[in-house]
């Protein structure tokens, strides 16, 4: 018995050879991977780090050249000295040309892929993503995930809704909803997120800016940060005013009928960050003005966001599941035929909390 | 043995809440969402609650069989008593077939899953070869040490794979229950069905049932037990239906491992690789009951040691998983093992039950004359 029990300790020893092992600085681990479709040929661009001493450690970039979309890393790899790894992976980049092709091939590839965490973001990129990579590499590496940094960034503090792979599949095999990812653009030496690009299936229809941003990340659920700018008058003076979203929430119901009406009701508690000086705020009065000019302004940008997306038969906000979730038997097919034609009524509360220390 | 002797061998009634909850979770929870979504959708778990019922009246029906037979010792013995020694034999060698390759597939199943997640290039005698060493070591140390095991098994898992199902939450949908009873009571039937198979393993009872201290008062820890494993799967299947919709777990082949990519802390990235190490501790239980269920069989029907029946059966069945190397092929060998579960709880236990009471009243009646 004894015996026994030492061979089989000395086994288990053995056998633990016989895994395969990938030691971290014997492997290229992609941080970014971008995407383009340029004269009928697929690009993939990887940047990665390369270690070296010191803070001197500069990002690297590969790109190749292919007709399928498939074999893009493996011919990564016979341009890199090291095998490629993709377990670190943060940001897949699409560009506008590749993206309006579609990107199910890549989605899918990703679905299936073990080794990708739920937590990547993917994205698109106006023009070459190529480009805006390269930007990227012009980095340090203490800002190696720029732009991944960038996302999550703005999806805490700012305007962007939240996504990432998990939500953009969600969205992607989900009926009744499609998928929107974050939009990137170049501006000099800089990438500037720019709002949303708007998937039907999976192929970009479309994009909205930082400002409509806001407003679906508001409808799509419950949200605690974003700002809104918005224009106001009183009398003859006009001005602009700067309502931060300090927690808003919105209520979907359905009226069912021969016509079915969807109603949406936004409450947004928020902070008045910034007013115009002719604008008394503490003041009651003043107070009720701004209210229900926001109320009304917002309203009309949720109503005419609304038929945006309906005019392009797109559906971020996810309206013909929440559709689903109050119908026996929902039909998709049935349901997006007459999307066009569907009311829907956002209604806006503000409750606006404090207006800053000054008066 | 007379009575006093074999004492020491026993386990206390509580312990078969390990024994039974630890058998009835194992490789199924990882994937179980798949099948029940293709029946049911998004009612899957109308289904869990109705094939746990269904358990717990068939643990009822086992505990009420051995007490109608008196003082049998186990099924080997319960066939031979009722349906004689030729018909008896041939159900208790269906039997340890049976367990045997409940045994087989588990390992296999659990080999795949490290294969597909883990080290792709590794071969499945490796790990084979590693956890079978390590269910002779257990199963030699007899009944007790497997119990044990299984303690171990539902202890661990529970501390720390459980509460990781939680953090998807985060990304919780909570519409994707509604509309409730969007599919008919057949669809739901169909579903609990599916999930039966997921809390087979209280079947084993009716082998380790001598192993117990007053075996009929364990029937409220056995009960217990049931009721436990339907509340995890209750957990498992409310959490996946409000982070999948019902087309996206059409794509993904472990739903619940997929999961485990939510939760992230500072220094291990990807949970999922945790969750499956640990995992070994729920499979590994499962295949040791199932291995001492073989041997304990051969032991009653062919008088065979289980010191000699041990090496040969755990050498059958590292043979056998060389065996089975594609997805097709494993998932053929579970389509049949879950389906010999399905129809031996199903239809054998309550056929069994009905059998014995009725021979139990023409009994009491031919005394009467």
């Amino acid at each position: 018995m004894k015996r026994l029990l030492y061979l089989m300790f000395i086994w288990t020893f053995l056998l633990a050879g016989c895994k395969s092992s990938r030691i971290v600085d014997q492997v290229q681990i992609i941080h970014a991977m971008g995407y383009d479709w340029r004269n009928g040929m697929y690009t993939g661009t990887a940047i990665y780090p390369t270690f070296k001493q010191g803070p001197m450690t500069k990002p690297d970039v590969l790109t190749t050249e292919s007709s399928t979309t498939y074999d893009l890393i493996p011919r990564l790899s016979s341009k890199s000295a090291l095998p490629i790894e993709e377990g670190k992976m943060r940001l897949v980049l699409f560009g506008k040309s590749f993206a309006k092709k579609g990107i199910s091939e890549i989605v899918h590839s990703l679905a299936r892929n073990n080794k990708v965490g739920s937590h990547l973001q993917l994205a698109v990129a106006k023009g070459d993503a190529e480009e805006l990579l390269r930007i990227t590499a012009k980095m340090t590496l203490s800002d190696m995930l720029y732009l991944s940094n960038l996302v999550e960034q703005n999806i805490r503090e700012m305007n962007l809704p939240n996504t990432n792979l998990h939500i953009f599949l969600y969205n992607y095999f989900g009926k009744g909803r499609d998928p929107f990812l974050p939009y990137f653009e170049k501006k000099g030496n800089f990438v500037k997120l720019e709002g949303l690009a708007l998937f039907k299936d999976d192929h970009y229809v479309g994009r909205i800016d930082l400002r409509q941003s806001f407003l679906v990340k508001m409808l799509l659920d419950e949200t605690k940060n974003g700002v809104y700018q918005m224009p106001i008058a009183k009398q003859k003076q006009k001005g602009r005013v700067l309502l931060e979203n300090l927690y808003a929430t919105s209520k979907y119901s359905l009226k069912k009928g021969k016509e079915p009406v969807v109603d949406i009701r936004i409450h947004i508690r928020a902070v008045i960050r910034d007013y115009p000086i002719w604008l008394d705020l503490p003041n009651q009065q003043a107070f009720a003005l701004v209210r229900k000019q926001m109320e009304k302004h917002l309203k009309k940008d949720i109503s005419s966001l609304l038929l945006y997306f309906q005019k392009k038969e797109i559906d971020p906000l996810g309206i013909g599941d929440f559709v689903r979730s109050h119908t026996r038997h929902w039909n998709e097919k049935v349901f997006y035929e007459q999307y066009r034609q569907l009311t829907i009524r956002p209604h806006v509360k503000i409750d606006i909390v404090q207006t800053g220390i000054g008066e | 043995m007379n009575q006093p002797e074999r004492e020491r061998f026993f386990v206390s009634p509580f312990f078969v809440f390990f024994t039974i909850h630890c058998a009835q979770v194992g490789i199924g929870v990882l994937s179980f969402q798949r099948q029940l979504n293709e029946k049911v959708g998004h009612d899957g778990w109308m289904s869990v609650i109705v094939a746990g019922v269904a358990s717990h009246l068939l643990i009822w029906m086992i505990y009420k069989i051995f007490h109608l037979s008196g003082n049998s010792e186990d099924v080997i013995q319960l066939n031979v008593q009722y349906f004689g020694k030729w018909i008896g034999n041939v159900f208790n060698i269906g039997l340890v077939i049976y367990f045997f390759l409940l045994a087989l597939i588990v390992l296999r199943l659990y080999i795949e899953v490290i294969q597909v997640w883990m080290f792709p290039l590794m071969g499945t005698w490796q790990f084979s070869l590693i956890l079978l060493l390590l269910t002779y070591y257990t199963v030699s140390g007899g009944f007790r040490t497997v119990v044990g095991l299984c303690l171990w098994g539902v202890v661990i898992p529970l501390l720390t794979i459980f509460p990781m199902l939680f953090f998807p939450l985060e990304y919780a949908h909570y519409r994707n229950f509604l509309p409730i009873f969007d599919h008919s009571a057949i669809d739901i039937l169909k579903g609990a069905k599916e999930i039966t198979v997921e809390y087979l393993g209280f079947e084993m009872l009716f082998m380790y049932y001598s192993f117990i201290k007053n075996g009929q008062q364990s029937q409220k820890w056995a009960q217990w037990a049931n009721g436990f494993t339907m509340f995890i799967y209750l957990v498992v299947i409310f959490i996946s239906t409000v982070f999948y919709n019902e087309e996206q777990v059409k794509h993904i082949i472990w739903p619940t491992l997929t999961l485990g990519k939510i939760p992230e802390i500072p220094f291990i990235e990807r949970m999922e690789y945790i969750i499956i190490s640990i995992y070994v501790l729920v499979v590994f239980p499962i295949i040791c009951l199932a291995v001492w269920s073989v041997t304990r069989g051969l032991k009653r029907i062919i008088s065979l040691q289980q010191r000699l029946s041990l090496p040969f059966v755990l050498i059958t069945i590292f043979v056998a998983s060389l065996l089975f190397n594609t997805r097709e092929e494993i998932d053929k060998l579970g389509k049949i093992v879950s389906m010999i579960g399905f129809y031996l709880v199903v239809g054998y236990i309550p056929a069994f039950y009905v059998y014995a009471s009725f021979m139990k009243r023409f009994k009491w009646k031919a005394s009467m004359k």
